[in-house]
């Protein structure tokens, strides 16, 4: 991870991003734009929770709070207040870091991670069994609604861009740039000194603390911006579906698929969470019929993915290769 | 010499650590000055490794205070003790499983360098003093026991400490392999490396160390130069009574 990149993995990415850059000029179809959607807004929730847990090592399992908090508090702000759109979902982004600061200060002083775990799940239900009975503010599990979408703007050459239910095109751009965003935030992050001490600190915190690495000052950080990252997706989503309940963005339901997409896609990977958040969003889309038995597929593929891929789709291919650290432990 | 010289560059006063109703080190009080090497002797259980975490940090003493290089450290975090100056390796190895071995050095070069290759090129040259060059790029976690422990007293020399504390660095190694981890020590001593030593090896603390104290159940039983302690009647008794005498 901290070799410089090679060609070929350059044009790697420099490929997928045209392909996704292209896509929409190619299909216009409305149902898979919504698909893809989804999975960006999914895949930067994927990403965020992955460089806390995946990188950081922190096992955290109350991220959907922070999304909610980011889609309630952008929504709650729009409504109220008639601030665009543009400005409001970084507003949640804050909201939820600072939400993130507060979470992030107890667990500070967890070292067993089961607890670290428990801590932030019973915040996320405290944050969602709020949101379903502040029910003046948020009209609880009766859905907010009126969320004002994406003020549209002139492009010169281009023509005017409205976001509206009818047109996804100009989401899915809107959906790719926030994504690029957030990748390469935590791209570059973890490239850093940053991502070195955040891996020194999962794999031994006694052995990092005493090299000098200022283990409050990291797990602060990592939480701070993963769950301003969180936040900003949750906004996006709500200006996106203008519905928002309690029960759909704060419900341990969305964590467990992210957790699902992180495991399946390669935690501790920087593509695994966006392979992940791809192949299930699309999956879930062919369950839908399922509806309640839904979880009880998720709860298999997790199983399955553990048992039969535990270091996640994108590891495939070296799998295939010889790995180099088994064979030269062989060889020793 | 100066007044600056003569103050010791460690100073352990009266420290006691009990774990509950289990004293683990018992008013123990000692000085090292710089340039010293000291070796900590005893069975297992005296409270070796336990001071050593209340040196580094890891432990906050319940009682007694703790100087280095002059100031008091006695409730400073373990990242900080670092910065100051302490460097430590554990008894147990802790390797960076997930990073190569060479990575695994670059975290105690960050503070040194702003570029990741600048930290790289330094983290390799610690790397080649520890002999561990050819296993630069492999992840830590395919590392045998004795790599491991070259591995910890890199990253712990990376850190470029004023006072290194080295917890039985040839336990586990290959008999082969302890003379390069001598001369390597010898190095360090010779380019002015204070250093305290955790070392069961009789061989290994004779030739390295000025001094030695004598651990058991907590507390110092004898002082003095690895020699007087090794024929020390108590020590042998000791180590004699138990039916040992493999000392």
């Amino acid at each position: 991870m901290f070799q410089p990149l090679t060609p070929f993995k350059w044009l790697g990415i420099l490929g997928a991003i045209i392909v996704m850059l292209l896509l929409p000029m190619v299909t216009q179809d409305t149902y898979l734009l919504h698909v893809l959607i989804l999975a960006m807004v999914f895949g930067i929730f994927a990403s965020a929770w992955n460089f806390v847990t995946g990188f950081a090592g922190l096992k955290t399992f109350g991220h959907h709070a922070f999304f909610a908090l980011g889609a309630y508090g952008s929504a709650l702000i729009g409504i109220n207040l008639g601030l665009s759109a543009w400005l409001t979902i970084w507003l949640g982004g804050l909201i939820a870091a600072l939400a993130g600061l507060f979470i992030g200060l107890p667990i500070l002083r967890i070292r067993s991670m089961p607890h670290v775990a428990i801590v932030t799940l019973g915040f996320a239900e405290i944050v969602r069994i709020t949101l379903s009975n502040l029910t003046d503010i948020t009209r609880g599990e009766l859905g907010l609604w009126g969320i004002p979408v994406f003020d549209g703007f002139t492009v010169p050459g281009l023509g005017e861009v409205v976001f509206s239910p009818a047109d996804k095109v100009p989401y899915y751009y809107l959906a790719f740039a926030l994504l690029l965003l957030s990748v390469g935030v935590i791209t570059a992050l973890m490239r850093s000194k940053t991502g070195l001490s955040l891996i020194a600190m999962r794999d031994g915190e006694d052995a990092a603390e005493s090299l000098g690495i200022n283990l409050t000052r990291q797990k602060l950080q990592v939480f701070v911006v993963s769950s301003f990252l969180v936040g900003v997706a949750g906004a996006f989503y709500a200006h996106y579906i203008t519905i928002l309940t309690p029960a759909a963005v704060a419900g341990v339901d969305l964590m467990i698929l992210i957790i699902a997409m992180v495991l399946v896609g390669g935690l501790g990977t920087l593509s695994g969470p966006l392979v992940g958040a791809l192949v299930l969003t699309i999956l879930v889309e062919f369950l839908r019929d399922l509806d309640t038995f839904r979880m009880l597929v998720y709860g298999a593929i997790i199983i399955l993915s553990v048992m039969f891929l535990p270091k996640g789709l994108v590891t495939l291919g070296r799998r295939w290769k010889r790995p180099p650290d088994a064979a030269a432990t062989e060889a020793e | 010499m100066t007044q600056q010289e003569n103050t010791p560059l460690l100073d352990v006063r009266s420290v006691t650590m009990a774990f509950g109703g289990i004293v683990a080190v018992r008013d123990l009080s000692f000085t090292v000055t710089k340039g010293e090497i000291l070796a900590l002797m005893g069975p297992n259980g005296a409270g070796k490794t336990t001071t050593f975490n209340l040196i580094a940090g890891a432990l906050l003493p319940t009682s007694g205070q703790i100087f280095f290089d002059g100031r008091d450290i006695t409730q400073t975090k373990p990242d900080a003790r670092c910065k100051a100056g302490i460097a430590r390796t554990f008894q147990i190895t802790q390797p960076f499983d997930e990073l190569t071995v060479v990575e695994n050095v670059m975290v105690a070069t960050m503070p040194y360098h702003s570029s990741m290759s600048q930290m790289r090129k330094d983290a390799r040259r610690y790397v080649q003093m520890v002999g561990l060059a050819e296993r630069a790029d492999v992840m830590a976690k395919g590392l045998s026991t004795g790599q491991r422990k070259r591995l910890e007293l890199a990253r712990a020399m990376a850190t470029r400490p004023k006072l290194l504390l080295m917890d039985e660095v040839t336990g586990g190694v290959d008999q082969k392999s302890i003379p390069g981890l001598l001369d390597l020590v010898k190095s360090l001593r010779d380019e002015g490396q204070t250093l305290i030593i955790i070392e069961h090896n009789m061989r290994v603390i004779n030739e390295l160390s000025d001094r030695a104290i004598f651990m058991n159940r907590g507390a110092r039983m004898v002082e003095g130069t690895p020699h007087e302690v090794a024929g020390h009647p108590q020590v042998v008794d000791l180590y004699l009574g138990e039916g040992g005498g493999h000392a």
